[in-house]
């Protein structure tokens, strides 16, 4: 091989694959208009064939130059309106363009390639006129088609089977051709004009031997080679961004020089501002540097429309495909590495979600399917998402065969949820395809996909609805070299998690620990909002000495308290070595002081970062949460690659390093997989029903005061928000205390306002807890501790009952009263409520009749009160068995039964069931009260009959929906 | 930094030696990036036991491998002013922590003679050869080698 010059070389093959990459799109195209020829449009592809040939000629690389020339003749007889690009005519032009496009991606040995597959249809297409020529053709292909087929069965599939089609449909190729009949001569004259040197040899003398023999071997050996001998690989940049990288460079020199020049003279006053203009154009510098690296996604998705196309002719399905979104930019790195998973997921959607023609026409929806390829921004990420209106998929199939393939026990399938079946598609060993097709669908398919993509950072996720279609998304980062961590402390050092793997932060409160934390087996669990998350302690995983930071107020005394907090303070970062020292020392006051509470769990609060990857969400106990920064990644020594817990590390601020923890690899370690189907991951789960169980009857409170020595508790669903505000912020107008809020005023009130309590403290810090009542928001001040905890609640609605109070229980020992705070508002603004007086009953004689059925006094006596206000009449039953009685001895006087779920004798699962039983009140309204909706329940309730939930003491939503019945019944 | 092709023709290298416990090892002088003091290091749990931790190097992020521990010398004593040298293997900086930094020592590859017979076991892997001065006597390190990684299971 003669090529001396490698960069002139290297241009040729940059700038080649870029012409090729448009020639296939400009081919669709073309292919889609038919007959209507867009001169442009072909001008584009005959130039760019063109400039092959010429490149290819230059260097040597005759066979390029051979294949584009044939290519050209064909592109020119379309230019000139004497050939009709028909889709058998752009298939081999396709083909051939494939072809070109291998052999510059292997530049070195492409003259050993064979292309005569490619020539021979080609001459026929060019000599179109001559029905010998283009006899023998039709002939030939089938075999050629066969051997071709048998030796690249797997990669080449695309290229060898169109083939075969167009073999069959030979017949029909001549009948466009007609046309250029009359003059072929002149043609090839206007080539010849262009490209003079290498025309004559060419198109003759391939033309008549078909060589079918070698064509097994030698397509497929350069193939292997190709990957190889991968040269390097450059970029292009917009000149406006090179210059302004340049400015920003010179403004950094600048900035250097002024910088050394205030150190040398130690002028302090100056080194800050220099300080601010290097941070400055150190920002700049790098966003523009990071836009060099950012490409267009739609370099990845502008081959999407050849693979459907391909895919679809081959499979008899008619699809269109749809993409959104190319101008999205993404890192080079992530563009190019998610070019396979898209591949396979589009490749997906076109093989096993879309349905054939005729399925789809039986299911009533056009015989065309749809795909669409949508690439966008949110937060902070780029989403892809890759949706079809196929046949969806089937998270009962899913989680049946996953059974049978033993990658999950029926137990475990029996938890989970509808998605989580869905998504059990990416475990590993899984192909939902019903016969492997060479498409896809290898058994291999969606977890390598997912472990692709979890390479990048990226995640997936699968939305589908049977019969309706599914949604693939891809969340990735926008680069991959500066990403959002959150920094945290574990054992003196620190550890930085990805914010893409972030959920939420949670912290425990020492007194909590006890009654949030929960064991099963040796396992930890933290019950978040009704679900049950496994824990992972960081200091276990990582196989280091536990340790832990006492900042809990209420079990230690305050000497000690700041004492701890003056030394951390001081000491970090601290070495390992002190730190060990210093936490021997620690165990030691500890040991002295409290000797019973040396647990861990009992003695200090709990920080744990909740993390996810996707697929599985967990808890991480660390230490001590600190800042969430931008890191950049720096990859690990070869020594520690066996360490499987970190993905890098990175140097923070003070010029140390933290590590950056593998989200997913840490659960692996510790062995809680949700998806691997791990005893341990089906006991948490289990256990986790059961615990969420046996806690249903529970109210969740916010506790709080308003003097410092009354605590108060107000059902927390009804809490907005909790804001902290200076007395400062309180102005006072027309005897009414308002603050500023999102730009609007907020109402305050304070429970002295109405009850007769002491007035609120007299302090700087304030709370204000925000309530969303009847659609207004009003501000509740209070002071702190607050505190959110749940409880079985034992109301006694008598003793210290009175306006605005519903009644007192105890919590932690302390006697505490509810708010009632519609009470509240109703007193301090009844003008509020009186739109709401719409909903009252408008009676003409007859009252409703609501039946309640709940076993407890407190939240029996408040609904009764919620339905007695509004007017209506109300009949109560402690028990589901009572008021089932009460119900067949007023039969129809009832309007409405608002039960409960949890009761003695006859819950309200029973109930609903035995009312729904009898003929009678099949059709009445039942709306069931809960303190905590789980999605079983619901589920469940809804299966027996009933027709709404609500949250108990959401005295809006429920009478809203009272109403509601009332007025369908009437 | 690593033109150490020249010095081979010469048969003359400069050898850098220092103290690896109470063992005297040398290694070619070109193949020392630079020798800094101990500097913080982050420990990283579950990585090998020699290997200390890593450390900020002008950004770089560089692993520090206690040298004696990876001998089987036993542990170097972090609070006796250990130096860590920073070698460049195969595109990756990696500092070896010794105790002591000794002299630079002129030396003839052609006087190099094969490691005694009894420094045989993990430590006489670890060395090309010996080298024999007035008083002394100079391990050779083969760095490549105390770098390459074990098989891990």
């Amino acid at each position: 091989m003669q090529i001396e010059d490698d960069e002139i070389l290297q241009g040729f093959i940059e700038e080649s694959l870029e012409h090729l990459a448009d020639i296939e799109n400009d081919l669709l195209a073309i292919e889609e208009n038919g007959a209507d020829i867009d001169e442009d449009l072909v001008n584009k592809v005959f130039r760019a064939a063109h400039s092959i040939k010429g490149g290819a000629g230059f260097m040597g690389l005759t066979v390029i130059q051979d294949l584009s020339h044939v290519m050209e003749n064909v592109l020119g007889l379309i230019r000139s309106g004497k050939l009709v690009p028909t889709p058998e005519i752009i298939n081999v032009l396709l083909q051939a363009s494939d072809k070109l496009n291998t052999m510059i991606e292997d530049v070195n040995n492409s003259n050993e390639y064979d292309i005569e597959e490619h020539l021979v249809p080609l001459n026929a297409i060019y000599d179109g006129d001559l029905p010998q020529t283009s006899a023998p053709t039709a002939t030939e292909k089938p075999e050629e088609a066969e051997t071709a087929e048998t030796a690249e069965t797997a990669e080449t599939v695309s290229m060898s089977t169109p083939e075969a089609i167009i073999a069959e449909e030979a017949v029909s190729a001549p009948d466009p051709d007609p046309t250029p009949e009359p003059e072929p001569e002149p043609e090839p004259g206007l080539v010849q004009s262009t490209e003079p040197v290498v025309h004559a040899p060419t198109p003759a003398a391939p033309a008549p031997k078909p060589a079918p023999t070698p064509k097994p071997s030698s397509p497929s050996a350069p193939k292997k080679s190709a990957a190889k001998v991968k040269v390097d690989t450059s970029i292009r940049v917009h000149v406006s961004l090179l210059d302004s990288l340049m400015t920003l460079a010179g403004e950094l020199v600048l900035s250097r020089n002024q910088l050394l020049q205030t150190i040398s003279s130690g002028d302090t006053i100056n080194a800050e501002s220099v300080g601010q203009r290097i941070d400055l154009i150190t920002s700049e510098l790098q966003e523009a540097i990071m836009l060099t690296r950012m490409q267009p996604i739609g370099n990845v998705f502008g081959k999407f429309p050849r693979v459907v196309r391909d895919l679809s002719s081959k499979l008899n399905k008619t699809i269109d495909l749809t993409i959104v979104g190319k101008d999205v930019e993404l890192d080079k790195t992530i563009i190019e590495s998610i070019n396979d998973p898209l591949t396979h997921l589009v490749r997906n959607s076109v093989d096993h979600g879309i349905e054939l023609p005729e399925e789809r026409t039986k299911v009533g929806k056009s015989p065309k399917g749809l795909v669409i390829l949508k690439a966008y921004h949110a937060a902070g990420q780029v989403v892809i998402e890759i949706s079809d209106d196929g046949k969806g998929l089937d998270g009962e199939v899913l989680a049946e065969a996953a059974i049978n393939k033993g990658l999950i026990t029926p137990e475990q399938a029996q938890l989970m949820s509808e998605k989580e079946k869905v998504n059990l598609i990416l475990l590993p060993g899984f192909s939902t395809a019903k016969e492997v097709t060479d498409v896809s669908g290898r058994g291999v398919g969606m977890d390598v996909v997912k472990t692709n993509l979890d390479q990048l950072g990226g995640q997936v996720d699968i939305i589908s609805e049977v019969g309706q279609g599914t949604t693939i998304s891809i969340k990735l980062p926008l680069t991959l070299a500066i990403i959002p961590c959150q920094i945290i402390m574990t054992g003196g050092e620190r550890y930085a998690i990805p914010q893409v793997n972030l959920e939420e932060l949670l912290r425990i409160p020492a007194n909590q620990v006890k009654n949030r934390i929960e064991r099963v087996g040796n396992a930890e669990v933290v019950r978040l909002r009704g679900n049950l998350l496994p824990l992972i302690r960081l200091a276990d995983v990582l196989n280091i000495e536990r340790t832990y930071y006492d900042l809990s107020d209420e079990e230690f005394k305050a000497d000690r308290r700041e004492r701890i907090a003056d030394r951390r303070g001081k000491e970090t970062p601290l070495d390992t070595r002190e730190e060990k020292a210093l936490q021997a020392e620690k165990d030691a006051i500890e040991a002295e002081r409290k000797l019973d509470d040396r647990r861990h769990t009992a003695s200090s609060a709990l920080n744990i970062v909740v993390v996810s990857n996707g697929s599985m969400k967990y808890g991480l106990i660390v230490d001590k949460l600190q800042d969430s920064e931008e890191i950049v990644i720096k990859p690990l020594g070869k020594h520690l690659q066996g360490c499987k817990g970190y993905a890098g590390a990175t140097i923070m601020g003070d010029g140390r390093i933290a590590l950056i923890l593998d989200v997913t690899n840490l659960a692996i370690m510790a062995d809680l997989t949700s998806m691997d189907g791990s005893d341990r991951a089906s006991e948490i789960a289990l256990a986790a029903e059961e615990l969420v169980k046996a806690q249903k009857d529970k109210q969740a409170l916010l506790t709080f005061r308003s003097s410092e020595k009354e605590q108060f508790a107000v059902p927390l669903n009804q809490v907005e928000r909790i804001e902290k505000i200076k007395r400062s912020d309180i102005e006072e107008l027309g005897g009414k205390r308002v603050m500023q809020y999102r730009g609007g005023s907020l109402s305050l009130i304070a429970v002295d306002d109405v009850a007769m309590v002491q007035p609120i403290a007299d302090t700087d810090d304030l709370l204000v807890i925000v309530f969303n009542i009847a659609n207004q928001i009003v501000g509740l001040l209070a002071i702190g501790p607050i505190d959110a905890i749940e409880i079985s609640v034992s109301v006694d609605d008598v003793t210290l009952k009175q306006p605005g109070i519903m009644g007192s229980t105890i919590i932690d020992g302390q006697t505490t009263m509810l708010i009632d705070i519609y009470e509240i508002v109703d007193v301090l603004f009844p003008e509020w409520f009186e739109d709401k007086e719409v909903f009252e009953v408008e009676d003409e004689g007859k009252v409703p009749t609501i039946l309640i059925a709940e076993d407890s006094n407190f939240f029996r006596n408040q609904v009764k009160n919620y339905m007695t206000e509004s007017g209506y009449d109300v009949i109560e039953g402690e028990d589901g068995a009572i008021a089932w009685e009460l119900l067949q001895e007023h039969g129809d006087d009832i309007t409405i039964v608002v039960t409960d779920i949890e009761m003695p004798n006859m819950d309200g699962f029973e109930l609903t069931e035995t009312i729904r039983k009898d003929s009678r009140f099949a059709t009445i309204p039942i709306i069931a009260l809960t303190t905590l909706a789980g999605e079983e329940d619901v589920a469940k309730g809804k299966a027996v009959g009933v027709d709404e939930y609500h949250i108990k003491l959401d005295k809006e939503k429920l009478m809203a929906s009272v109403h509601h019945y009332v007025k369908q019944v009437h | 930094m690593e033109n150490n092709d020249d010095t081979v023709n010469k048969n003359l290298v400069e050898l850098s030696t220092f103290l690896v416990g109470d063992a005297l090892c040398g290694m070619d002088i070109l193949k020392i990036q630079e020798i800094n003091k101990l500097i913080d290091m982050t420990t990283v749990p579950q990585a090998p036991s020699y290997v200390l931790g890593i450390l900020n190097l002008r950004g770089q992020i560089i692993t520090s491998i206690d040298l004696s521990k990876k001998l089987g010398l036993g542990e170097t004593n972090l609070s006796h002013d250990p130096r860590n040298i920073i070698v460049n293997s195969k595109g990756e900086h990696i500092g070896l922590l010794v105790k002591k930094i000794s002299d630079v020592v002129q030396a003839n590859t052609d006087k190099f003679e094969p490691p005694p017979s009894n420094m045989g076991g993990i430590q006489g892997e670890f060395f090309t050869g010996v080298y024999k001065t007035e008083d002394k006597l100079i391990g050779i390190l083969d760095v490549e080698k105390v770098l390459r990684l074990e098989e891990r299971n």
